[in-house]
């Protein structure tokens, strides 16, 4: 069989490596999409795991407001730890950040900044619900004038993160379907070029696996053999950016690690391309048996 | 070996290719299939050996009911028939011997026995000289009988052979005749369809003919 389909691989070279090349751009196209998700995904779970939840207090808070808000805060198991920031320590660390900007900070002449708790939650998949929740229970409390704990963005992020997983489901999905119909139509080719043995073997009594196993291996080959080009492309452009850009991208998100796909999107591509190129080959030998059909 | 039974077929708008064929041919026979171009010989072959469907009837090959089958164990009736075409139908990308042992591959034969058998069909038909020759390096009469000996390497119990001698001289017609009569001596039933008088002059068996799609 395996010789079978090197020769049948030999005698429709130029096909086989248009329709490999076709697979190889459309797996290159589905990889970079996902090396660009699994890092914004990262991307994301670090800034999740960053989120606090900042309390502002009101500037004539009492002893008393304070001391239950602690209690408060204790009660709930979702919180890991809190810390006190006095209007003075604020308005240092302001500073300090600021400090290009000293000159215009001094002028003002007074402490803007209100006293604060800073709220760290614990590590777990809820995470940001938990924020949210507890956010929502303290919020009307005595001595509380804001909450701060980029809702509103990290909310966008989210639905921006769902919304480019289903882009990407469909894209993947059309390039699956047109790879499909490019295989089914380059194997289609390779079947008629040896129309002419194919009636043979039907004629000599050839079963109809026979028939249809090295063409299935036909296809799944050109898949397979496409996939793994495409994933040694998207690797050098994650190796390249990887080099250029890590620097700059640490720079600003302190800790995030410019990856490669994850291992789930990794066996994702390698079993479409199976899946895609054995579909694409049965079509093909599907179609031209039923039409040897007895009329 | 074969039962015909009162066997019609029809091409769509055309009139009967066949029409109310019935006739028997027992084993080890050998007939001579005659009538004009167009008399329904071609066609009652791809009925025998299951490449056109039956209208009306019952056809009984090697006591296999051949309308009863279906594409996925067609094969089981073509490994009992070796066929033999007017046109040779050799594949021009293989040797003599590759081409003969093509069918043996077919049934999925190990190598050893591939190598026998295909020597033995090409010692049958004389041609184990030419064992390396590619079929265009062939004479008309020499890749006929290399399809002969392909048609008989699986051993099967009956050759089809549909104009056989259509393409070739009359001398190497005889020879391709007596080549398929040694066959039927060995055991094979033989079903030889042709229209040459010379051929059905040569040789003294049973005639079935067909005119328009009868039997006369």
């Amino acid at each position: 069989m395996l010789e079978t389909l090197f020769l049948n691989i030999k005698a429709n070279k130029q096909v086989f490596l248009m329709s490999v090349s076709t697979t190889v751009t459309a797996f290159s196209i589905l990889g970079l999409f996902f090396l660009v998700f699994t890092n914004l995904n990262t991307l994301l779970l670090t800034w999740d795991k960053q989120v606090q939840l900042i309390v502002y207090l009101e500037d004539k808070i009492s002893k008393r407001q304070s001391v239950k808000l602690e209690s408060s805060f204790k009660s709930h198991k979702e919180i890991d730890s809190f810390s006190f920031v006095s209007r003075k320590d604020a308005w240092k660390k302001f500073k300090n950040t600021f400090s290009e900007k000293s000159k215009f900070i001094d002028v003002l002449g007074f402490n803007p900044l209100p006293a604060s708790y800073i709220l760290k939650f614990k590590d777990s998949p809820d995470r940001l619900k938990n924020i949210r929740t507890v956010a929502e229970k303290i919020k009307n409390q005595e001595g509380i004038e804001a909450l701060e704990y980029g809702e509103k963005w990290l909310s966008r992020f989210e639905r921006f993160m769902i919304f480019l997983r289903i882009f990407i489901l469909c894209v993947g999905g059309m390039l699956c379907t047109g790879l499909i119909i490019i295989i089914s139509n380059t194997i289609k080719l390779s079947i008629y070029s040896r129309q002419e043995e194919i009636d043979l073997m039907l004629l000599l009594g050839a079963t109809h696996r026979s028939i249809k196993a090295p063409i299935l291996l036909e296809g799944l080959i050109q898949g397979l053999i496409g996939v793994i080009i495409a994933l040694g492309i998207v690797k050098l452009m994650h190796v390249y950016v990887r080099y250029q850009f890590q620097g700059s991208i640490e720079s600003v998100f302190r800790g995030v690690d410019i990856q490669f796909i994850s291992n789930s999107f990794f066996w994702a591509m390698i079993i479409s391309s199976i899946f895609v190129g054995c579909i694409g080959s049965l079509i093909s030998i599907n179609q031209f048996l039923n039409a040897r059909n007895r009329k | 070996m074969i039962q015909v039974f009162n066997l019609y077929k029809t091409y769509e708008g055309n009139s009967p290719a066949l029409s109310n064929i019935s006739f028997t041919v027992h084993d080890g026979e050998f007939i001579f299939l005659t009538g004009q171009s167009g008399a329904g010989k071609t066609t009652l072959f791809k009925i025998l050996f299951g490449w056109e469907n039956i209208d009306r009837g019952q056809v009984l090959v090697g006591g296999i009911n051949v309308g009863k089958l279906n594409k996925n164990n067609l094969y089981i009736l073509r490994r009992k028939i070796g066929i033999v075409f007017q046109d040779y139908k050799l594949l021009n990308g293989k040797t003599v011997f590759e081409n003969v042992a093509f069918a043996q591959q077919i049934l999925g034969s190990n190598r050893k026995n591939i190598r026998f058998k295909t020597w033995d069909a090409l010692k049958k038909v004389g041609l184990t000289k030419k064992k390396e020759a590619y079929p265009n390096q062939l004479s008309g009469g020499e890749q006929q009988r290399v399809a002969i000996a392909r048609a008989v390497v699986n051993g099967p119990q009956l050759i089809l052979a549909d104009e056989p001698t259509g393409n070739l001289d009359p001398d190497i017609s005889i020879e391709i005749l007596e080549l398929f009569e040694q066959l039927n001596k060995q055991g094979l039933t033989v079903v030889f369809a042709t229209h040459s008088t010379e051929i059905l002059r040569s040789k003294k068996h049973r005639l079935l003919t067909l005119n328009r799609g009868k039997l006369v």
